[in-house]
């Protein structure tokens, strides 16, 4: 019987005469793909590449050199594209698909949330759970198994968080207990390249062919942003709106929840289906590889305030140049003209209070006048939105009119 | 490759062990201590088999603790470069799949599984060949070939390919359902 001794140093001198005389051929010249533990993939020699990209969420060993990346990336978008009819989004976990608080932060007006399964409101029995171990309590929003199911018949799905990699695991069983839709694409903190900053270099996909969904527009870098679907933020606990520095009532407190059918994840899957049907239309002659999500998406969003002509009034601090504005380039985005005097052609004064010139002009010629969370809500729910609702009030109230970040369920309400 | 082999390891003891049952009682230590890890020369401790020798103990200064050195006999794993192992499958992604052999993880890219398997998503992502006869999932039994190995303190790594005569499938999960 062979002594493991002589195997170690029979191993090693095979490996002393490849490196010597070269007599093995063509394994010398592999371009070495990708390395999973220090050795190339392909030939099993041991080789490293600081410049290759690691893949942590599929293996904590596993990197991928970056020419390796871009024909993985364009085999399969050609495959998902051509065969599949498929794209691929990008999913945030908090306050996008659901709502997480600690245990210790429940506060009094929640704790019926506490009670025995049985003992809960019908809505919640199947979207609340405790999880004792991570010391958390979960709420998934309304509607989103039904979005999720749906969406994977479109889309190859990722989920993409901020949180730590046992939360996103953890997360991932309670929406999608049968592992059909996320497998190993699931991209926690520590994944990414950067800390506190989403890139899509790590995701196997295009990024003309990526949709991402998230609530919060800054963690992804700057030329993301025009993949990216901005939510309408889900609180549902208590401690979630403090945490952001909110103080109105959460929708726990409240004992409501968003709706199923007009929610903010309902809506979102119709834009999907849209951009999906848009993507795909049989009628567009240009190559299919060649189409751009980004531009369809871009399309879509212009038509939501289309035709309509805007003018700002007390929006803005004085010396402050409106274009640069976060409302006023929203505005444009949604395809409305943004104006800085009025004239005859203005159908909207934006104003926070409705003693202005330009309001009072508003009123006497019959224009709309509305307060900017009218701009949020049709971004937010993609619809131009009914003008009566958001009215204007005299300054004393202001506050009322001015759009802080509270858009949580006031769309729907 | 599995060796039989004997090795020597110093145990410390803590004196409330001290009695008629002290051989046992190290005995059953060093299996705690000793089996399911790897060091980087001998690879994976599988079992150990018997017990050769213990030495004379040596009472530590100041603790009490007391140091035996044992002789044991075992069995121990080592992966060599250019075996043929059995594994099961335990991950399958667009790079490749990811199969266990006891303790020890391979990868096999998809530059070493044979042209004519494609890789296919789907609620169990797979490798097929083009008339669906050779399917590779989550828990198939594959024979591969071990052609890169790193062996680190406590992690053995290989890298494996089924892109050879007489490699690939054994068992088929999906065949049977």
């Amino acid at each position: 019987m062979m002594d493991i001794d002589d195997a170690i140093l029979e191993d090693q001198i095979l490996d002393d005469r490849r490196i010597f005389t070269g007599s093995v051929p063509k394994e010398e010249i592999c371009a070495h793909p990708g390395f999973f533990a220090g050795m190339c993939m392909k030939c099993g020699q041991p080789a490293d590449d600081d410049s290759a990209v690691p893949l942590k969420y599929i293996d904590k060993n596993l990197r991928i050199a970056n020419n390796e990346m871009a024909r993985l990336r364009d085999k399969d978008f050609k495959d998902l594209l051509c065969h599949r009819r498929k794209l691929y989004l990008v999913l945030d976990l908090d306050h996008t698909l659901l709502n997480s608080a600690r245990l210790s932060d429940i506060k009094e007006e929640e704790e019926y949330l506490s009670s025995q399964r049985d003992a809960l409101p019908d809505a919640l029995k199947t979207s609340l759970f405790r999880l004792d171990r991570m010391h958390m309590m979960t709420k998934l929003r309304p509607f989103v198994h039904t979005f999720l199911e749906e969406a994977s018949s479109m889309f190859e799905m990722y989920i993409y968080t901020m949180g730590e990699r046992s939360y996103a695991l953890e997360m991932a069983k309670l929406l999608d207990p049968s592992e059909k839709y996320f497998h190993s694409r699931i991209i926690a903190q520590g994944d990414c390249n950067r800390k506190y900053q989403k890139g899509l270099d790590i995701v196997l996909g295009k990024e003309s062919a990526v949709l991402i969904l998230d609530d919060t527009e800054a963690v992804w870098k700057e030329h993301h942003k025009d993949n990216l679907i901005l939510m309408d933020r889900y609180h549902f606990f208590a401690s979630s709106c403090k945490n952001l520095g909110f103080s109105y009532s959460s929708l726990s407190q409240l004992r409501i929840d968003e709706s199923e059918t007009e929610g903010a994840l309902p809506t979102v899957l119709k834009i999907l289906r849209q951009i999906h049907s848009l993507f795909f239309d049989k009628g567009r002659k240009d190559n299919l590889e060649d189409r751009d999500v980004r531009q369809v998406l871009k399309t879509v969003r212009n038509n939501v305030l289309r035709d309509c002509r805007i003018v700002f009034s007390r929006v803005f601090p004085t010396n402050f140049t409106g274009e640069l504005h976060s409302l006023w380039r929203m505005a444009e985005q949604l395809g409305a003209t943004c104006l800085a005097a009025v004239d005859p052609s203005v159908t909207h004064v934006v104003s926070l209070d409705s003693g202005t010139d330009k309001s009072r002009w508003a009123v006497k010629e019959k224009k709309f006048l509305v307060n900017p969370r009218w701009i949020e809500a049709s971004n937010y729910l993609w619809k131009r939105q009914p003008e009566e609702k958001y009215y204007v009030t005299p300054a004393k109230n202001n506050r009322k009119n001015w759009p802080t970040n509270e858009s949580h369920g006031t769309f729907e309400r | 490759m599995f060796f039989h082999m004997v090795l020597e390891r110093n145990m410390q003891l803590h004196p409330r062990h001290f009695g008629r049952d002290l051989r046992d009682k190290l005995v059953a230590k060093l299996m705690k201590d000793v089996e399911g890890t790897c060091s980087g020369h001998h690879g994976f401790v599988v079992a150990i088999t018997g017990i050769d020798s213990v030495g004379k103990g040596l009472i530590r200064d100041g603790t009490g603790f007391v140091t035996f050195p044992v002789k044991y006999q075992c069995v121990v794993f080592r992966p060599f470069k250019g075996e043929v192992l059995e594994a099961v499958v335990t991950m399958v992604n667009k790079m490749g799949f990811f199969a266990e052999a006891g303790p020890v993880q391979i990868f096999v890219s998809n530059h070493l599984i044979p042209d004519d398997m494609e890789f296919q998503p789907g609620d169990i992502p797979n490798y097929t060949t083009a008339d669906g006869s050779v399917k590779i999932q989550k828990e198939s039994e594959v024979r591969l070939k071990i052609i890169g190995t790193r062996v680190d303190a406590t992690e053995i790594f290989c890298i494996g390919t089924i892109k050879d005569d007489f490699l690939g499938v054994i068992s088929d999960p999906g065949a049977t359902s």
